[in-house]
């Protein structure tokens, strides 16, 4: 992996060191340019018109469903369905799948786990949680004992607060056995790992644009055909019906029913753009550079006494995430404290993972995610930034 | 006590700039909290702690450790000098309108409130410590300055 040549994809990173990717990862200039391209060349509706800019953008729009079919290994460009995001098409899931009982981790975003809860509260639904290990990895044997009537195990590919993913292979095997649904959240394992959708054999899998370098306000929700084909659109409009009447309507194919209204087509061909970018660089070395960067982190933040890191010892378990706490000092000043002083960008708090913060006491964290530009001069510059910080904090 | 002089500071820049309502309106929050007996959960108090003390990093992490230690006791200190200066300033508009002199009735002290101060100023030269040439009206030497 040629890494001066990525980094000058990513201008920005002259000026700062940008050590928040698992909330939103930097674009590189190939994709604003595609993005631009869609504005400025054939800035037209997709999906309804027969002139010329029309067609452009259904074809774009086409390329960009391939882009995500290859990286993802996905059997048909239709078991994608554009969402604005990882969170919409969890919704979308849990507002048009019937279930009784669902599983998840004690690690789930809010975005998978206050749908839930709203569904327990008004249709009374079962809900169990897995809780980790004390290294924070998924604890199988816990989740055989629950398995049982359950018709919908949703659960974070990769965590966002450790970076630590799930056996997914082994769940889905237990949860198939069991007669039960699978849906993944892999907001964080998309942009960082090799993802085999058809050999993961899930059935519903969910990501977002904004994290694998695509544009904000895309995302997609991938399912298998006959699943797809289970839910009930809970959003309907232009283009998700074939024909109506004053009385009844017909419904579009997989994946339209679910695209209602106009799409955010510079999105789409954004994303598309990224996943092209993502598989020239290849997954494999992208993990193997978080690895790398992250392992000079984990090595200097160990040194330093009074640091906690959050999740397991070995960071080939948490490839791009390093969470840490330092003493009880406030979170937020760490990371603002290294912002102003060496321009080093990190998220602070409950990483929208309050549960767990709750469940153990504590008021958040400071997390270091890394993603293909990041190098080793700014896992470097992290632990003697923060090292400076911490004479200052005491 | 930060989040006292936001409140004060953005609260007159607001005035002019909606940038900073937002901040005034998140200072007032803090202080309506403290003031109340509860901790101020805008994090703005934190945030420009973490701000001040980060730009000081910069130049000096000795005087950035000293600041953070005792960033409570600065905040007190900077409160209560711009409630004093505002106190002053107050009187000496209120002078300025009701005795056309910052300084009260009868003072012949320079009053930099009144542009009648900067009128001639340029136009004379000093002769002297003490002394100035003016085109027109009088003037007086002020630290080299001529001022009317």
């Amino acid at each position: 992996m040629n890494m001066d040549k990525t980094r000058k994809d990513f201008p920005v990173l002259n000026k700062i060191i940008y050590l928040d990717s698992a909330c939103m990862s930097l674009k590189p200039i190939q994709v604003i340019e595609k993005i631009n391209e869609y504005y400025k060349d054939y800035p037209g509706c997709g999906g309804r018109g027969v002139h010329s800019i029309s067609k452009k953008v259904d074809e774009e729009c086409l390329n960009a469903r391939k882009q995500i079919q290859k990286l993802l290994n996905i059997k048909n460009e239709e078991q994608i369905v554009f969402t604005k995001n990882t969170t919409e098409a969890l919704n979308l899931v849990y507002n048009s799948l019937k279930f009784k009982k669902v599983i998840t981790t004690d690690k789930e975003h809010n975005s998978n786990l206050v749908p839930v809860l709203r569904l327990k509260k008004e249709k009374g639904i079962k809900h169990d949680i897995i809780f980790g290990n004390k290294d924070n990895t998924f604890n199988l044997e816990e989740f055989q004992d629950k398995i049982k009537d359950t018709q919908l195990v949703s659960m974070v590919h990769t965590s966002n607060l450790d970076g630590t993913t799930i056996p997914a292979k082994e769940i889905i095997k237990i949860a198939h056995e069991n007669n039960s649904l699978v849906m993944l959240d892999g907001a964080q394992s998309a942009p960082h790992k090799e993802i085999d959708l058809k050999k993961m054999d899930v059935d519903l899998f969910a990501c977002s644009g904004h994290k694998m370098l695509g544009p904000t306000g895309i995302g997609m929700l991938y399912g298998k055909e006959e699943v797809l084909e289970k839910l009930d659109p809970f959003i309907l409009g232009g283009e998700t019906v074939t024909n109506s009447t004053y009385e009844s309507y017909t419904l579009e194919k997989i994946p339209n029913r679910f695209e209602a209204g106009l799409q955010h087509y510079a999105g789409i061909i954004g994303l598309g753009e990224a996943c092209n970018y993502l598989r020239k660089v290849g997954m494999e070395n992208i993990t193997n550079q978080e690895i790398k960067v992250n392992k000079i982190i984990d090595d200097g933040l160990r040194n330093i006494d009074g640091i906690n890191i959050i999740g397991p010892s070995d960071v080939r378990l948490r490839p791009g995430i390093t969470s840490f706490t330092y003493k009880n000092k406030d979170v937020h000043q760490i990371a603002l404290l290294l912002d102003h002083s060496k321009k080093i960008m990190m998220r602070s708090g409950q990483h929208c993972v309050h549960s767990w913060f709750n469940n153990h006491n504590l008021k958040g964290s400071v997390r270091a995610s890394l993603y293909l530009y990041n190098n080793e001069d700014d896992a470097h510059k992290l632990v003697d930034g923060l090292k400076d910080v911490i004479k200052v904090i005491g | 006590m930060i989040c006292v002089i936001a409140m004060i500071v953005f609260g007159i820049l607001g005035i002019f700039s909606v940038k900073y309502r937002t901040i005034a309106k998140e200072s007032f929050e803090c202080v309506f909290k403290r003031i109340t007996l509860r901790p101020c959960t805008t994090g703005l108090d934190e945030r420009l702690k973490g701000q001040i003390t980060g730009k000081l990093m910069k130049k000096s992490p000795k005087v950035a450790a000293f600041t953070y230690k005792h960033f409570e006791v600065f905040s007190w200190f900077f409160l209560i000098l711009l409630i004093g200066s505002l106190i002053y300033s107050g009187i000496s508009a209120y002078n300025l309108i009701v005795y056309e002199n910052c300084h009260g009735p009868g003072s012949d002290e320079v009053c930099v409130f009144n542009p009648e101060t900067y009128a001639n100023e340029g136009n004379c030269e000093c002769t002297s410590d003490t002394d100035c040439t003016c085109p027109e009206g009088t003037c007086t030497c002020l630290d080299g300055q001529c001022v009317s």
